[in-house]
């Protein structure tokens, strides 16, 4: 049982392993074995979850050496909620995917698997970790396994993910760049030590330089809004399976990796920080705005998407860029609501494009009658985007409002209502077109069953829809658990 | 203009830090902070600890096993994306092939002339594999490890392939099988990692396996071990990249 923290990595490592060897066997086994190691990395996340929450932050030393000598695993209550997350969408994304990409050849479908068992593994280690140089190969492994998956969505695909390759690669690099500086200054990787050392002063350069570094590696992976350049063109033309977890979960874990740099091995008592907090904080405000208002002017529903979410990266780094416990609560809350709305909302497109084969905001017109699982989630999924009271996006808001408003931003403030205003204007586009648009002729591709979509499309659906609503109703819960944490290191 | 412009500010951008604010220490201090806080216990403890003379051995796969592992998961990672990605567009039948004259025997450069290749490559790739199995069993000690080991043996592929005819090879696998092998490498590096679960130790604690051994021979093992991982993994890795690549291709004397 002590071993948990690091078996929820190695599971779906080594199914991601095994897949190729297990589908030259028999066409399912890899599939399986992939289904099942991310399934068991999710239970062991959710007992993991609990164990925190009964005994605080959990240490695991690999290898068993002390700590500034090996490499460390750290959950604390924020890690543990996050790597619940990304378990449950990478387990829902599996079974969805194996609904797409007939045509491919069985080996090559096994090897598909085992790219997107990788990307989980990566997005579970990145969150994991407590050592700097760990995180840059859960990072590669992460971002590798993308480009890959992205590559595999067609010759716009095949584009696009070059694009998002060189961009990520010189992402990577400043990354290195920002912890070869601070390795230089201090002598250590990990991140525990490394902030103990820094405590004792005098390393205010340093700090600003490779503050700068990393600011700017994550902020394009993460897609923030003067770095978003490759992200909306990969989010659209990422292989149609694979994308919930593309676009719902990986940018979200570079934001953690940001936090964890700024608030917990820098700390609050840099001179410098409240210069860096309001460059982050003029991004998110830029991004914001531009994310919403380029989303309005598109007419392919996965691109309406891919702007929102720059926009809706721009919310959580607003909360880190606010800097008080409530409001990196509320960018925590966000993280947790938005992976699910926009995972549950590219799952909601993948259903369409798998039932009628299109992605056109034209063509969905009273597509309510056809799918009525499909737009209840749609539909949700949007009201929660806006930020309408029960859904979760509504007590994320209120949170990262409640923060700005205890320090005084109230720039981020108007900011934060004329965006969910912005969002409204083109999720109700998307509402009336579901509901009021006359329908058009779509040519049905599967009919069979008793659901409208096969169960296990139908499956991730309805988990995305409980989950919004669970995050929404449970909000107090979250927040107590995730301050635990977020007390101590808040401004 | 406006590229130049760029370019000039990214250059002062990123100099003006490295040089005025004076963040990177000598080069050889042996008084700054990366040579004087984890690496004098490495230095210190590393032999007696791994069991293993090489104390940079010492470090990458027993320290820091846990980053080697996923290093070599991004070798197997990037086999099979070339598998993936390149290997099927454009379709074979689709490309053009280029018309290439073929040299006779008599043509070429006179040293050439005396060698047969076909008998001397057989002799060469004995020694280069003999080669990568000392790099591998010895790295412990000296110089070398898994990684140059699976090198090796990748070379001995290719060099196979670039030299016999397709009637006479050493060895010859499809890029799917050889996917699957290297896959087979990082696993017995993860495996070795869990067996010490069953003796009640941690992940990667390579003294706690369950062998009724001295410790220090369990490092031994386990070290060498994992060696044996990094090497099929690379080294299939390599083979995957090399039949995925050469399948887009039509060489010379196949025309």
């Amino acid at each position: 049982m002590a071993n948990i923290p690091v078996l929820i990595v190695i599971l779906p490592l080594a199914a991601a392993l095994l897949c190729l060897v297990l589908t030259a066997i028999h066409e399912r086994l890899g599939l399986w074995a992939v289904g099942l190691a991310s399934l068991a990395s999710f239970v062991l996340s959710v007992m993991q979850l609990i164990t925190v929450a009964r005994e605080g932050t959990i240490h695991y030393c690999i290898g068993g050496y002390a700590v500034p000598y090996g490499i460390e695993f750290v959950i604390d209550s924020v890690n543990a909620c996050v790597l619940v997350m990304i378990s449950l969408i990478g387990f829902l994304t599996v079974i969805f995917a194996k609904n797409f990409g007939e045509r491919i050849g069985r080996m090559q479908r096994g090897a598909g698997y085992a790219v997107l068992s990788l990307l989980i593994t990566g997005l579970l280690g990145m969150t994991s970790t407590g050592d700097v140089f760990n995180l840059y190969v859960f990072l590669e492994i992460t971002s590798l396994s993308a480009y890959c998956l992205i590559a595999l969505g067609g010759s716009k695909g095949v584009v696009s993910a070059f694009r998002y390759m060189l961009v990520g690669t010189i992402a990577a690099t400043f990354y290195l760049l920002g912890i070869g500086v601070l390795y230089a200054a201090t002598g250590t990787l990990n991140m525990g030590d490394m902030s103990d050392i820094l405590d004792k002063g005098g390393y205010d350069h340093v700090m600003l330089v490779s503050m700068c570094l990393l600011i700017v590696g994550f902020g394009i992976k993460m897609a923030l809004f003067p770095f978003h350049g490759w992200q909306p063109s990969a989010y659209t033309h990422a292989e149609p399976g694979t994308r919930p977890l593309i676009t719902g979960v990986m940018g979200k874990i570079p934001a953690l990796a940001m936090f964890r740099f700024i608030f917990c091995v820098f700390g609050t008592d840099l001179i410098y920080v409240r210069f860096l907090l309001v460059m982050l904080g003029v991004f998110s405000v830029c991004g914001m705005l531009y994310g919403s208002i380029m989303a309005m002017g598109q007419s392919d529903l996965r691109k309406v998407l891919a702007y929102s979410s720059v926009a809706q990266i721009a919310y959580i780094s607003l909360g880190f860029a606010i800097g008080t416990p409530t409001a990196l609560a509320g960018s925590f809350i966000h993280m947790l609501a938005h992976a699910f709305m926009k995972g549950g909302l590219f799952f909601c497109t993948g259903a369409i494009s798998y039932k009628f084969g299109t992605y056109s905001l034209d063509d969905l017109g009273r597509i309510y009658k056809k799918m009525p699982l499909t737009c209840g989630l749609l539909v949700v999924a949007a009201l929660s985007m806006i930020g309408i009271p029960p859904t979760a996006g509504f007590f994320s808001k209120w949170y990262l409002a409640l923060g700005a408003a205890g320090a005084h931003y109230w720039v981020y403030l108007a900011v934060l209502v004329i965006s969910s205003l912005l969002n409204a204007v083109y999720f109700f586009k998307l509402i009336e077109k579901v509901f009021i648009q006359p329908s058009k002729d779509l040519d049905e591709r599967w009919s069979a069953g008793e659901f409208e979509l096969p169960v296990s499309i139908v499956l991730p659906v309805v988990v995305c829809f409980a989950a919004i609503l669970a995050i929404g109703i449970f909000n107090v819960r979250i927040f107590d658990f995730l301050m635990m944490t977020l007390e101590g290191v808040g401004l | 203009m406006r590229k130049a412009l760029t370019v000039i500010l990214l250059v002062i951008v990123l100099t003006v830090p490295f040089v005025f604010f004076d963040i990177l220490p000598v080069i050889g201090d042996p008084d700054s902070a990366p040579n004087s806080h984890v690496s004098d216990y490495y230095i210190e403890h590393a032999v007696e600890e791994c069991n293993s003379p090489n104390m940079v051995t010492a470090v990458i796969v027993d320290y820091r096993a846990f980053d080697t592992m996923f290093e070599t998961t991004v070798m197997f990672l990037a086999g099979i994306a070339v598998m993936l990605i390149l290997a099927e567009h454009p379709k074979r039948k689709l490309m053009v092939p280029t018309r290439v004259r073929r040299l006779n025997v008599h043509e070429g450069s006179p040293v050439y002339r005396t060698v047969n290749k076909d008998v001397m490559v057989s002799v060469i790739q004995v020694l280069i594999l003999i080669y990568a199995m000392y790099v591998l069993f010895h790295g412990e000690v000296s110089l070398g490890g898994g990684f140059q080991a699976g090198a090796l043996i990748g070379m001995t592929y290719l060099l196979d392939v670039m030299v016999c005819r397709r009637e006479q090879p050493l060895f010859r696998t499809t890029k799917y099988k050889a996917g699957a092998i290297a896959g087979l490498g990082p696993l017995l590096y993860a495996v070795t990692g869990m067996i010490p679960f069953i003796g009640g130790g941690l992940y990667l604690q390579y003294g706690k396996m369950p062998f009724a051994i001295h410790e220090a021979e369990l490092h031994s093992i386990g070290i060498t071990s994992v060696e044996i991982g990094v090497t099929i993994g690379v080294a299939a890795t390599i083979i995957t990249i090399i039949n995925a690549l050469t399948e887009r291709i039509v060489f010379d004397d196949e025309i």
